[in-house]
Formats: structure tokens, sequence, C-alpha cells
């Protein structure tokens, strides 16, 4: 198996529950070491494709390979039961055996394949070390924390060395300060390890910070896959640039070409903005404005400078949040505290056309 | 566990067994209902209609059934909320204890409810009314041979049922339903009218008519308080037309049969009560509402509360006591003496001693066969995604909507008419327990099963355990405590079980129940009285582990 080839490899995979399709026809393949992420709003199928690929749901059709392996072929009638698979899995609610203590339950996995004595130990206490939960090891495993349970939870998913991880919402029942610094430490483990790894999740936050690639889902369909600053900055439809990140989104008409290579885009009340054009030279009648992008000030190089009158301030600490009435209605506008404007001032709306997206 | 072999014919061999113990005798019954010709042969030589036409030409017994029903379930209902109001909603000092202590009754039976209030307020002998004329008047207090009567064992029986239902529909309400409406300016009894009355009353509902459908098919109390007075009730009349001579089996089998539908479609109407009305379950959450401070007028609840339990518990407890240590129970008080000899009887007696090895051997054989069965098939119903698991739930569930004493009829016609010699022996017996006893422990390990988070079984099969290797180390651990109270509660039902036993029973195969109702009928009292006590001190005993057990793992089992 050359290196190159991916670890996992999905193609028109589809699962319906009797009559709902849960997964319509979705593909793609993740290199090694790469960490994606598959991110949508619930239901739209993201935690089916990832039991899917574990073995613990049985899809309708379609391949899954692992490895270079198939482990599901709806036309071969192929599946191997997820014990076969080889692939490991943090869960939700993180499925710690209550009856067991830390250390069993990390040595569980070892244990099935059989390890020796001296190696499960000298396992268990490397990946326990590696989650910072060494001191735990002979506590029963019923007490422990949310943060605790779920440090457990990586490090038995981790303890038999499965050459592909699969992360179904792992930080979804945390707390918001604790879910941000285990994000950061997941993504130290998973790049330590060169681990293949999927990673569910509805939190667009955590999907653009801890990802290589990100792919997008909506209804049980891929909406869009790339890095998160394509995603990000490149939302491909509006349900990508609604649902990542906080967008504005203008309404208008494309009128004709305008200066470098834009496109002209009328908006309400005779609103007319520069915006970039689109690879595939489509026009839409929707422009997404990321709210971060949008200065209140003018700025040079930013082309669409519009006055505006700031309606509301919101402090939210890290960032301000501005309601603007502009001739097109009102933008939402976000600047770093650093910077004040009085509700009822003047201001100037100036963006850059490369941040209008076209839709 | 789609892809383990073994499954694949574990599960319809289980459903096969489980479909011929519960359909087969069933349709002997149904078949046999329908007999119009001679009773005593099968297959019938004449179908028709006739023996359920017969059941109206009789409307007494079916108007007794539905007075006793009618006047216990009130009582019980009356009892239940009262217990479940006082103990979920008021401090009165001790809660916890009496609240715990509340399923003692449960475990006392009608049987023994009734024997002891036998004892107790018997026409002349019993001690209250001995006490009574003693104080001066010339008649009995109360006669407990009667409708009355009846309907009183019964409610302080059901009480507990009811209790357990209402208090269960109280706890799940979110204390902040009240306390906005506090907070919105109503008074306390307003809030208490059109806020915490509404969202009860669907829990009270549910258990007034699960406690009458279950009135319905009661058996125990109304044969020991009724048969002496020639008071019939269904039950009693079904058991009265087997004994007829020649036996009227077609007519006893159309009564079960009309009885049970009553009792099926009485039950359907509860639950679709519960499932429509209940707002307070829907968060399926256990709130403790905050007590209520109720000042000096706790005393006087917890005095009631108690009161509840001396009636149904130590009252009638203490009355056996005293009744199996007497030579002769119609003496009056002062004159009695005591002796040992009633327990010296029951365990030398011929037939009795076998009686109590009997039931102990088919309580620990039926529980320790019936678990895994269960626990397997229970695993099945509600963790695969086998198809006919609907079908196999439903089909294990049919016991319950039968009155035992219905089903030993079925089972009695079923296996007389069968080569196989197995009728008056205690495989018999084991078999119909286990049929009867299967919607228990379906009920007690569903529970757990639930409760096991789905995600620690398939946690296993990620990290590469296979099936049988998961079940061993995760599923089967996870589920001890469930298992063990499911064996305590059908060793338990099996030790006092009555109404299958009456039929079913052999001269070589007694068993303690019907035991107790035969000496009763010989009329001794004082033998019977200790039979009774030694019968409640095995099921007490079982209880005792079980609490434990329970208290153990933090839950309620029961």
């Amino acid at each position: 198996m050359s290196s190159t080839q991916p670890r996992i490899e999905v193609k028109d995979l589809v699962v319906k529950y009797g009559d709902a399709t849960a997964v319509d026809g979705i593909e793609f393949a993740i290199a090694p070491g790469e960490l994606v992420t598959l991110l949508g709003p619930s239901g739209c199928g993201k935690t089916t494709t990832l039991r899917s690929i574990a073995g613990l749901e049985t899809p309708s059709s379609g391949t899954i390979r692992l490895n270079s392996q198939t482990v599901y072929s709806g036309a071969e009638r192929r599946n191997v039961p997820a014990e076969k698979r080889g692939v490991s899995m943090v869960f939700q609610s993180y499925a710690i055996w209550p009856h067991m203590t830390v250390f069993e339950n990390v040595a569980y996995g070892l244990r099935v394949r059989k390890a020796p004595q001296a190696e499960v130990a000298a396992n268990v206490a490397r990946v326990l070390e590696m989650v910072q939960m060494q001191a735990y090891a002979d506590r029963p495993s019923s007490n422990l924390s949310g943060g605790q349970q779920q440090r457990v939870a990586v490090a038995r998913a981790i303890s038999f060395s499965p050459n592909v991880l699969l992360f179904d919402e792992p930080l979804s029942n945390l707390d918001a300060k604790l879910r941000a610094e285990m994000r950061v430490e997941l993504r130290e483990l998973q790049r330590r390890l060169d681990i293949t790894s999927l990673y569910v999740t509805h939190d667009q936050e955590e999907a653009l910070a801890i990802s290589d690639r990100v792919i997008v889902m909506s209804k049980g369909k891929i909406e869009q896959i790339g890095t998160p600053e394509e995603i990000y900055n490149r939302p491909s439809s509006l349900f990508v640039a609604d649902f990542v990140g906080a967008a504005n989104m203008i309404e208008g008409l494309v009128t004709g070409p305008g200066p470098d290579g834009t496109l002209l885009f009328e908006g309400q009340n005779g609103v007319t903005l520069q915006v970039e054009a689109p690879p595939n030279g489509r026009g839409g009648s929707v422009v997404a404005l990321r709210s971060s992008y949008i200065h209140l000030t003018p700025v040079d190089g930013a082309r669409n400078a519009v006055a505006g009158t700031i309606h509301r301030r919101m402090f939210h600490g890290d960032f301000v949040q501005y309601v603007v009435d502009w001739p097109a209605g009102q933008l939402i506008v976000r600047r770093p505290p650093t910077e004040h404007y009085d509700e009822g001032s003047a201001v100037t709306l100036s963006f850059d056309p490369r941040h209008c997206v076209l839709l | 566990m789609r892809n383990s072999g073994t499954n694949m014919w574990i599960a319809p061999l289980l459903l096969l067994i489980c479909g011929v113990l519960v359909l087969y005798p069933l349709v002997y019954l149904v078949v046999e209902s329908l007999n119009i010709g001679d009773a005593q042969t099968f297959p019938p030589e004449e179908y028709g209609l006739g023996n359920y036409g017969e059941l109206f030409e009789e409307p007494k017994v079916i108007l007794n059934t539905l007075f006793v029903a009618c006047i216990a379930t009130v009582m019980a209902v009356f009892f239940g909320f009262l217990q479940a109001w006082i103990l979920t909603r008021t401090a009165i000092p001790g809660r916890a204890r009496l609240e715990r202590l509340m399923q003692l009754p449960y475990y006392m039976t009608p049987l023994i409810g009734a024997l002891s209030w036998g004892v107790l307020l018997g026409p002349k002998t019993g001690l209250v009314n001995q006490v009574w004329r003693a104080i001066g008047f010339n008649s009995d207090l109360f006669n407990i041979y009667s409708p009355w009567g009846i309907a009183w064992v019964m409610a302080l029986f059901e009480g507990t049922v009811a209790f357990v239902m209402i208090s269960a529909s109280m706890k799940s309400m979110d204390p902040s339903l009240e306390e906005s409406s506090r907070v919105l300016g109503a008074s306390k009894l307003r809030t208490a009218l059109k806020i915490t009355l509404p969202m009860v009353a669907p829990g009270v509902l549910s258990a007034t008519i699960f406690v009458f459908a279950e009135m319905l098919g009661s058996f125990a109390a109304a044969f020991v308080l009724g048969i002496p007075g020639r008071f019939f009730v269904v039950t009693t009349a079904i058991w009265e037309a087997t004994l007829s001579f020649p036996p009227d089996y077609g007519r006893a089998a159309a009564m079960g049969l009309s009885l049970s539908g009553a009792m099926v479609i009485t039950l359907a109407v509860a639950k679709f009560i519960m499932r429509k009305g209940s707002y307070a379950t829907i968060s399926g959450k256990a709130f403790r509402p905050r007590p209520m401070e109720i000042g000096p007028i706790r005393w006087l609840l917890m005095a009631i509360s108690w009161g509840y339990m001396i009636v149904a518990v130590i009252l009638p407890l203490m009355a056996l006591t005293l009744t199996s240590f007497e030579r002769f129970a119609t003496v009056i008080v002062h004159q009695m003496q005591f002796t040992f000899a009633n327990y010296e009887t029951a365990l030398q007696m011929g037939s009795l001693a076998p009686a109590f090895g009997n039931s102990l051997i088919l309580g620990i054989v039926v529980a320790s066969l019936g678990v895994p069965t269960i626990g397997v098939l229970a695993w099945i119903i509600y963790r695969s995604r086998m198809p006919g698991r609907g079908a196999m739930e439903f089909l294990i569930m049919v016991p319950q909507a039968v009155p035992r004493l219905v089903f030993g009829l079925g089972l009695l016609w079923a296996w007389i008419n069968i080569p196989i010699p197995i009728y008056g022996t205690l495989w018999l017996l084991g078999i119909a327990y286990f049929t009867v006893f299967m919607p228990l422990g379906l009920r007690t390990i569903a529970g757990v099963v639930l409760q096991v988070d789905k995600s620690l079984e398939e946690c296993a099969r990620v990290c590469g355990a296979a099936w049988t290797y998961q079940m061993r180390t995760i599923t089967l651990p996870l589920l001890r405590p469930g298992l063990i109270a499911a064996w305590l509660l059908i060793f338990i039902a099996s030790v006092r079980e009555l109404g299958v036993s009456v039929f079913l029973m052999g001269p070589n195969s007694k068993v303690v129940a019907p035991a107790i109702v035969n000496s009763w009928l010989s009329s001794s009292s004082e033998l019977s009285a200790a039979m009774a006590l030694m019968q409640t001190v095995m099921v007490f005993i079982a209880v005792a582990i079980l609490f434990r057990v329970a208290r153990r793992v933090g839950g309620d089992v029961t």
C-alpha cells in the first residue's frame, strides 16, 4: 500500500431507515494523517456516516474502504463487523464502562487483542500519560468528572494503536472553557500520533479550529469540502455561508462587469457593490459578506464604501457587534474591542470585493 | 449482533418456545369456550356461543364482581393518593423510610391479608369483634366475610399499587411549574386547583383504571372471604364451575375469556390515558418537589401514613402470629392456650412439609431458568434490530392480561389433553410458573437493559471485541443487579403463587399457597396461620435481599 492511498474512502454511500434517507449518496476520501471534520446541523447524516464507517450502522448501498480494504460494499454484499475493522472511536457519551477501573477501561482494546500483560501495562501507562490521567489509573471510573471521562475515552481509543480514529462529537458534553482546552489537546495528540481521524461535530468554530479539511453536510448530502479557510472565505452555497461563521446576506442582482474583473451587484435602494466574479461564471442573487470583514472607517483598497449609522452596539468581550443601518437594510459588523463607535454615530462601511461572495 | 451466527437460531427458537407456552393454553381456552357439546371431550363435538350466552343468564356474578371492584378501587386509590401526597409533598418526619416500607403491603398478598383479616374481623370469633363485644356491644363491629370485607382486604393490597403509580406522577412534575404560578400571583389553593391537580390527574386516573382491572381478575380474597357466605365473583365462579359435577369447563373458559377481554380493554384505556394526557411524565426526569411546610399537622399526617402500614402489614402479621401459636383459634381472648403444635404439624404432616419443599424448588428452578431465558429475550427485544421483536414483546406480555386463574384453567385443559403424563407433576407447575412470570421478568430486566447506554456496548465492538466477549465483559456485568432483582422477584412470585396452582397442583405436587387454602377450608385457621406466616417469612427474606441489591445499585428495581 503506498502512503498516498487514502485511509478512508467513502463512495456513493446511502443509509436509509425505513423510508427516511439519512445519508444520500456521499463521497469523500481521507489521506493518511489527516484530520477531517464532518460538520452540519443535527440530523444532517454526519453521525450516521461516521457510525457506518465504524460498522455500527448498516448502509443501504455504496462502498466503504479502510486502508484499501473494502469493509462495506452494497454491491458485493460485504459488511465487515465493527470489531474486525481495526478502527477506534470516541463516543459522544464517552461510553466509559462504570464497572471497571480507569486502567481496565483503557486496557480493554489491548486485552481483546490478547496482548501480553507487560505490554498492556506499558501501553496503558503510556497513553494515560499522554492524556495526563496517569494518577487515576486505579480509580473506579464511575465517579470521574466529564473532562476526566473524556480523557479516559481518548486514552482507551488510542491504546491499541489503531490507524483510523473516529470522533463522535467528543466535546459536546463539556462546558465552554474545557471544550476550548480539549480542542487544543486533541489536535496536539492527533498531530503527535499522526493518526488519520474523522471527527463529527455540529460546532462550526470547533470544526474550523481543529481540521485539515472540513466536510459540510446538510440533509444527507455534502455541501462543500475544503480547508477551513476555503469554507470560511469561499462558501459554495447559501447553506455553508449561513451555517459556518457569521455572514450578512445581501439580496440583489448582477448588473454587469465592474473594474478589475469584478462584477457590479445592485442591492436594495440603489446600493451598488463590486463583488468578485465566481469561478464558475454564474451570477447569483445573494452576496454573502462576513461580519468580521467589514470596516467602519474608510480603508485603502476596500473598494466598496457606503455610509451607515450605528443602530445598536453590543459588547461581547472578544469583539463588539454592531447593527448598522445602511440603505439596503441592516448589516451585522464585528469589530475588535479596541475600536469604539457610539450608537447613533455615522460610519463608513467599507469592504473588499474579494469578501463579497456571490451565491 | 447481526453478524453473530449463534443468534440466528437462538432467537427464533426462544420465540417458538415462548409462543407455544403462551398460545397453546389460550387456544385450548378459546376452543373449549366454544364447546357446547360434552364438556369432557376434546376436540369438541359441537361448537357454539352458548357458553357466552349463559354468562348473562346469571347477572348476579357480574354485578357482584363490579360491586367489589368498584368499592375496592375507590378505597385503594384513596389510600394510594393520600400516601403519595403525604410522602412526596409534605415534610413529615421519617418520610424516606416510610416510602421504602410502602412496598411491603404488596408482598403481603391478598391471600395472607384475607386470612389475617378473617382472624381479626370474623363474625363472633374475630379478635376485634370479640373486643367489641367485650366492651358492651351485642353485635359484631364488622363482618369481614362480606363484599365489603373482600373489598377492604383488596384495597389494602392494591393501595400500594396505586401509591406507586400516583407518586410517580407527582414526582415527575417539575416544581417550577408550581413556582411560576405562585410568582405570577396565584394563591396556594389556586395553584393546587389550577396547576397541581390537572398535572397529577392523568396519573390518578390511570392508576384507578389499572387497579380496577387488577380487581376484576383477583381471586384469593374473594375466595377466602366470599365462599363461606356463598358470595361469588367471576373468578370464584370459574373455580366453582370446574368443581361442579360434571366439571363445566366450557362455561368456565367462556367466563375466563370474557374476564380477560374486559381486563384488556380496561388496561388499554389506562395506557391510552397515560400516553395521551400525561403532561407531567414527558421529560421522564424525576424531580423532588419541594415539600410543603405544614407545621404541627405533620404529626397527624405521619400518624395517617403509619396507620396504613399498621392496618396493611403490622396488624395482620400480629394477628397471624397470635393465631399460629394458639391451640384453638376460636376461644375467647382471656382463655387462650399457646402451643407450637401448629408449626410442628406444618412441618411434619404428610402433605404439608413437601408443599414447602416443592414451592422452594419451583421458585429456585423457575427463577434460575427464567432469568437467562428472559434476559436473552429482553436483549433481543430492546437492543437488536431483529425483525419481529415487537411481536415477541407482545407475546411475552400476553399472560399479564389474563388472570392467573384463567390461565391456569387453560393450562389444565391443554395439558390434560396431550398424551405426555405431565399433569399433576411439578413439571407442569414449573412450565406454568415460567409462562405466567415471563411478563414480570421481562419488565424488570427491560428496566436495566434500557438504562445501559447502547454506546457502552458499541464501544466494546469498536475496541475489537466479538459479540460473546462483549456480552461477557460488558453487557452481563452491567445487567447483573437487574438480573438478580428479576431472579428474586420471580422467586417471590413463585413461592406465593395461588391462581395457577389451584388448578395444576396434584396430590404429589402440592405447593404452599393452595395448601394454605385447603387447610383453611378444612377450618383449621391456626394451622393456616402458621403456614401463612412461614410463607411470609420466606417472601420477606427474599424481599430483604432485594432491597439490599436495589440500594447497592442506587436504583429502584421493583
